[in-house]
Parts: C-alpha cells; sequence; structure tokens
C-alpha cells in the first residue's frame, strides 16, 4: 500500500466532527467570501439561470402530493430534468455537465427540494454520493464509460455502502472484492440503496483484501448490466415515498479493473470524503423542505381566521414563524458555510456533519412547528406539511445517524479542545449592532472550553465512553458553529438580517448553555439508564 | 525490532483482534487504525482504550491521537511501562 504521509488518527480528515477549531478564522473567511463574490463570479451568472429553470421546474413539472401518493416519481419528470440539464450540476463541462461547486450545487437542490423533497433526493444523490467518486477518483477510462451519462441523465447514479450489518459501522462492510486477472469479482448485499430503481451505476464499498491490508476496502464502479448484478423490490417508507430505496445483490459481478476507483485499498478514507459531499446536499435539501414549509405556514396563518383576525396576527403564532424563520438563517448560513469552505479547498468534513445534524434536526422542528401551526389541517396530506414532516424524519437517520455522528462529533471535540480553549473574541470582529449577541458566543464557547477540560481530567482516554458527555458537548459546539455562521453572515452581506441572525444566535447559544449544563450530569444520567434500560431489557433489576 | 517489541506488537496485534473480531494473523504491525483496519476515529480511540485496560495503563487522549498503526501503540505502550517502572 502506498504510503500517505504522517497521518495520525486525527490528521483532520476523520469523519467526527465540530470542534470549534478555527471557527473564528474560518467565520471571517466565510464573511469575506460572501462580501466579495455573493454575485460577482461566471459561475454565479449561471447559477441564476440554472434556478431560473429549476423553479419552472419545480412549478409546472412536479406535483409532490401525487409523487407521495404514487410511490413514484415519473418518468415525465425525470426527462424534465434531464432536458435542463439538472442531472449535470456537478459533472465536469468537459464530459458535458454543468461543472457547478457544491456551494452552488447545494443552491440547486434546496430549490427542488422547496417542492419536492423526493425528487431532491434523486437529483442530490446523483450530483453527490452517486457521481462523485467516479469524478474525484475514477481512472480516465471510467470517466470516460459514465460521465457524460451522467451529465445528460441517461445514466443515473448510486452509491451502495449500508449493509445489513454495516449500517453506521462501516468498518464492518463484508462485501468483498476478489481480483481474478484483469478484473474484480464482487460478491455481497448491499442494502437501502437511494435510487436504485433507475441507476445505471453502483458505486460500492466494498473489502478488498488483495489490496494492502488485510481490511482494506475500495470503492468500484459497477455498471448494472453486468452479470450478477441484481436490485431488490423497492422498500416500502414512512417519507420521501417518490424515491427509489432497493437492496442490490452482487453474485460475482465481475468488472474491469479500471473502474476500481482511487487508490486501491483505501476505498474507506474515499468514502468518508464522498460522504461529505452527500451530507451536504442532504443538509441543503433540509434547507429546501423547511423553507417549503415555512412558505406554507405564512400562506396559511396569514389567510385563515379565527376570533375574528388572521390567526398569523396572534402573538403566539408570530412566536413560532419568528422561530422558523430564524432558524432557517441559520440552516442557510451553515449550509453556504461548508460549501464556501469546500471552494476554498478547506476540509469539510467537520462541518458538513455539523451541517448534517443541524440542518436535518432544524428541519424536522420547523415541520412540526408547521404542522401545529395549520391546526387539524396540518394533519391531513392534502394540505403538504404532514408530507414534508413524513420527508423530513429520514434525514435524521441516514448518511449517518444524527446519535452516532453526535458520539463521533463529542470525540473530536475532545481531541481538539486546546483549540476551543484558543479560540479569540468574535465580538471583537462583528458589526456594532451583533456585539452583544457576540459577546454571548464567546463566553459559551468559553464555557465549553471548561467542560472540555473537566471531562478530559476525569475520564482521560476513556471519555470516549462517556457517550451522553460526548452528545452534549458535540450539539453545543454544533450550535455555536451555526451561530457563527449566522453572525459571520449578517455581518458580511449587511442584508438587513442583522435581527433574524442575531435571535438565531440568541436562541442557538442558549441551546448550547443547557446542553453544556446538561453535560455536568451526563453521568447520572448514563447511570439511571443503564439501570431503567435493564430491567426494561429483562436484565437484571434496580437494586 | 528486537524481541521486546516483537512480544508487545503480537499482544497489542491479539488485542485488536480481539476488537475487531478478526484473525490476529491478518493484522500486521504496520497497519493503520483507520485505512488498513477500516476503523474511524471513535473506533481507533476505543481499541486503545481497551488496550490501557488490558495493560492497567492511563494513556493521555492527546498523545493517543498521535497513534496511527498498531506499531505506534505497541512503541507507546513499552515506554509507558517502562516509564512506570
Amino acid at each position: 500500500m502506498a504510503a500517505t504521509g504522517n497521518e495520525a488518527i486525527w490528521d483532520g480528515t476523520p469523519i467526527a466532527s465540530d470542534p470549534i477549531a478555527g471557527v473564528l478564522e474560518r467565520a471571517r473567511a466565510f464573511g469575506a467570501r460572501i462580501a466579495e463574490v455573493a454575485t460577482s463570479s461566471e459561475e454565479s451568472e449561471l447559477l441564476e439561470l440554472v434556478l431560473a429553470q429549476a423553479r419552472r421546474f419545480a412549478s409546472r413539472e412536479i406535483n409532490s402530493e401525487k409523487i407521495d401518493a404514487e410511490g413514484v416519481i415519473p418518468d415525465g419528470v425525470i426527462d424534465a430534468a434531464r432536458h435542463i440539464g439538472l442531472f449535470g450540476l456537478t459533472i465536469p463541462e468537459a464530459y458535458g455537465g454543468v461543472g457547478f461547486s457544491m456551494k452552488a450545487a447545494c443552491r440547486v437542490i434546496d430549490e427542488v427540494a422547496r417542492v419536492d423533497r423526493s425528487t431532491a433526493i434523486m437529483l442530490g444523490l446523483h450530483a453527490g454520493l452517486g457521481s462523485r467518486p467516479i469524478v474525484e477518483l475514477g481512472s480516465a477510462a471510467a470517466k470516460d464509460r459514465f460521465l457524460p451519462g451522467f451529465a445528460r441523465g441517461d445514466i443515473i447514479a448510486a452509491f451502495a455502502a449500508t449493509e445489513p450489518e454495516a449500517g453506521s459501522d462501516l468498518g464492518a462492510v463484508r462485501t468483498t472484492g476478489t481480483v481474478v486477472g484483469d478484473a474484480m469479482e464482487l460478491t455481497g448485499e448491499k442494502c437501502y440503496v437511494t435510487n436504485a430503481r433507475w441507476a445505471g451505476c453502483f458505486t460500492v464499498l466494498a473489502r478488498t483484501p488483495g489490496y494492502g491490508g488485510n481490511r482494506a476496502h475500495s470503492l468500484v464502479a459497477i455498471p448494472r448490466d453486468t452479470p450478477g448484478v441484481s436490485v431488490g423490490p423497492e422498500e416500502k417508507k414512512l417519507g420521501i415515498k417518490g424515491s427509489s430505496t432497493a437492496s442490490l445483490l452482487l453474485d460475482n459481478a465481475r468488472v474491469p479493473l479500471d473502474l476500481v476507483l482511487g487508490e486501491k485499498g483505501r476505498g474507506m478514507q474515499q468514502a468518508y470524503q464522498t460522504l461529505a459531499w452527500g451530507r451536504t446536499l442532504m443538509a441543503a435539501g433540509c434547507l429546501g423542505t423547511a423553507k417549503g414549509a415555512l412558505d406554507a405556514t405564512i400562506a396559511h396563518v396569514t389567510t385563515r381566521r379565527q376570533f375574528g383576525q388572521p390567526i398569523g396576527d396572534f402573538a403566539a403564532s408570530r412566536a413560532h414563524v419568528t422561530d422558523m424563520a430564524s432558524r432557517l438563517f441559520a440552516m442557510e448560513s451553515l449550509v453556504r458555510w461548508v460549501g464556501e469552505a469546500n471552494s476554498s479547498g478547506q476540509t469539510i468534513e467537520d462541518v458538513s456533519i455539523a451541517a448534517k445534524v443541524f440542518c436535518s434536526e432544524s428541519a424536522f422542528e420547523i415541520c412540526d412547528r408547521a404542522v401545529q401551526l395549520h391546526g387539524a389541517m396540518g394533519f391531513l396530506e392534502p394540505f403538504g406539511v404532514a408530507r414534508m414532516l413524513r420527508d423530513s424524519r429520514i434525514t435524521r437517520i441516514f448518511e449517518g445517524a444524527n446519535d452516532v455522528l453526535l458520539v463521533r462529533a463529542g470525540t473530536e471535540l475532545f481531541a481538539r479542545h486546546a483549540d476551543v480553549s484558543a479560540a479569540g473574541s468574535l465580538a471583537d470582529q462583528v458589526a456594532s449592532g451583533l456585539q452583544p449577541v457576540a459577546r454571548g458566543w464567546d463566553q459559551v464557547r468559553a464555557r465549553l472550553a471548561e467542560a472540555l477540560d473537566q471531562g478530559r481530567s476525569a475520564f482521560g482516554l476513556k471519555v470516549v465512553r462517556h457517550q451522553l458527555l460526548l452528545q452534549r458537548l458535540a450539539r453545543a459546539a454544533i450550535n455555536l458553529r451555526a451561530a457563527a455562521a449566522a453572525i459571520a453572515r449578517a455581518t458580511a452581506d449587511q442584508s438587513g438580517d442583522v435581527w433574524l441572525a442575531e435571535r438565531a444566535a440568541a436562541t442557538l447559544l442558549a441551546e448550547a448553555d443547557g446542553q453544556i449544563e446538561r453535560a455536568r450530569a451526563a453521568d447520572d444520567d448514563e447511570a439511571v439508564a443503564v439501570k431503567v434500560s435493564d430491567r426494561l431489557y429483562g436484565k437484571e433489576g434496580p437494586k | 525490532m528486537n524481541a521486546q517489541s516483537d512480544s508487545m506488537r503480537e499482544r497489542i496485534i491479539a488485542l485488536t483482534a480481539k476488537v475487531l473480531k478478526t484473525d490476529p494473523k491478518s493484522i500486521r504491525g504496520q497497519d493503520r487504525f483507520r485505512e488498513d483496519l477500516g476503523m474511524d476515529s471513535l473506533a481507533s480511540l476505543e481499541l486503545l482504550s481497551c488496550i490501557s485496560d488490558e495493560m492497567d495503563l492511563d494513556f493521555e487522549l492527546d498523545e493517543a491521537m498521535q497513534m496511527q498503526t498498531v506499531d505506534d501503540a505497541a512503541a507507546y505502550v513499552t515506554r509507558k511501562l517502562a516509564d512506570k517502572k
């Protein structure tokens, strides 16, 4: 196996996430880039055109209620998406695609998700997890074979990593690739494969013991028409019903070695890089769904009258709507932050996980508030918000269950505790109107640093076994990052959204403070949870 | 590598195999926790925690973060045991 340099366990690219490492510096860079390139680049001009087309496509071609009821995206919708180039968003221009950056692709997925999440997931998966491994790692032969088809949408891409016994624990993957002559033969079973119904190419994560280490993995592109490849029946789901989810069976599926992607045997690390793209596009989809929920809510509360006035005029409704809008502002700021970080060549694994966790949870909360503000109508399918709530639920699970990501993020946080302690003052760098909330940010950051020091002193390396502590501090750190993104954006773009940023940050900081406080009780809570759950599981009862 | 370090490597490999539920013969000293053994940062640290339990040693979090291979862990444990004497 090729040497890869001096990589420690934490080399800056682990899947664990969200230290506050360099957050201030990044906030400055993020703000500067927003101010500088917001509307100036060539990509931005093209983006505006594509966004206009995507809006037309979404409003004219997509009937989200029908897609949900019938459980499939109609061929006509897919053809229309092909026609306007939506399958080529992130495929390089040299292969006939649009060649968008992550941040531009996120804007388009956001726009489609605002109308229909199933369609956004089909397109987002194709643009991210499905095609990125070949764009970034593929041989010339693999690129020539797939990318023009990806760009046109003639070949739809899928990514298959999860297995029945390997969900969040990708290290447990059992699908195996064996080199036989000038080909690789793959055998195994993948499950929950998005886009399986339409996919012409599956990028599969497989153990490849022949390449280096005994547990070496590789990413392999497998054409659907390869003998030995079969796709299982469609899964019945709670939400995103129009999207396709099925298993993939490989029975000695034989592909040429030039379809083994990237450095042979380093598929696990490469899968993590790809997952960062997937998570970010998914966070953008969450943003779109949340916008759709807010759109529907505003339309409803300004027209629905009770007690002689629109329900939106009641203070309680206004508070709901304000919370929804301010959280949306933070979500959008964080997604833009990841896009900017990726464009400037930074490692995005940590912040993409923060965006995934924050946006998936926030979107669900916003959809839940939308249902509440619709009253009984919100519970009925024709009004749409029930569907949005169902569609949002999966995002807290797939592409890394949030519970697991938070434990990993907490581990990372402890690993980079020194960066949290050393962070400077945000209050010194923001617009005057935002200084009070930025001072609050500084205080919460200091409390987080203190909590990390305490956890480190108390547990040392074994802190990794204190999952509740890790999760709670990780949540606090993610909220700090989202608040910093909102504050930095409002400072930079001077768009009059200062009040939204202020409100978002204040709420997020209060929540972060609560998580830090709860972290102090994490061990007591864990002890109680063990006693109670043992009893519920039929193990030894409480003493 | 001398006999003592070979022996420590074997012990670390045995513990690693136990945690990974795999055959010790399939693990080599130069295997990297992440790329070769398919472990993420959390799983790597969990493994090191198991090693510290078995060896009755306290690992420093910051130092544990620097280890990337089975041999790194063996060298670290050897050093810590020597310090302990």
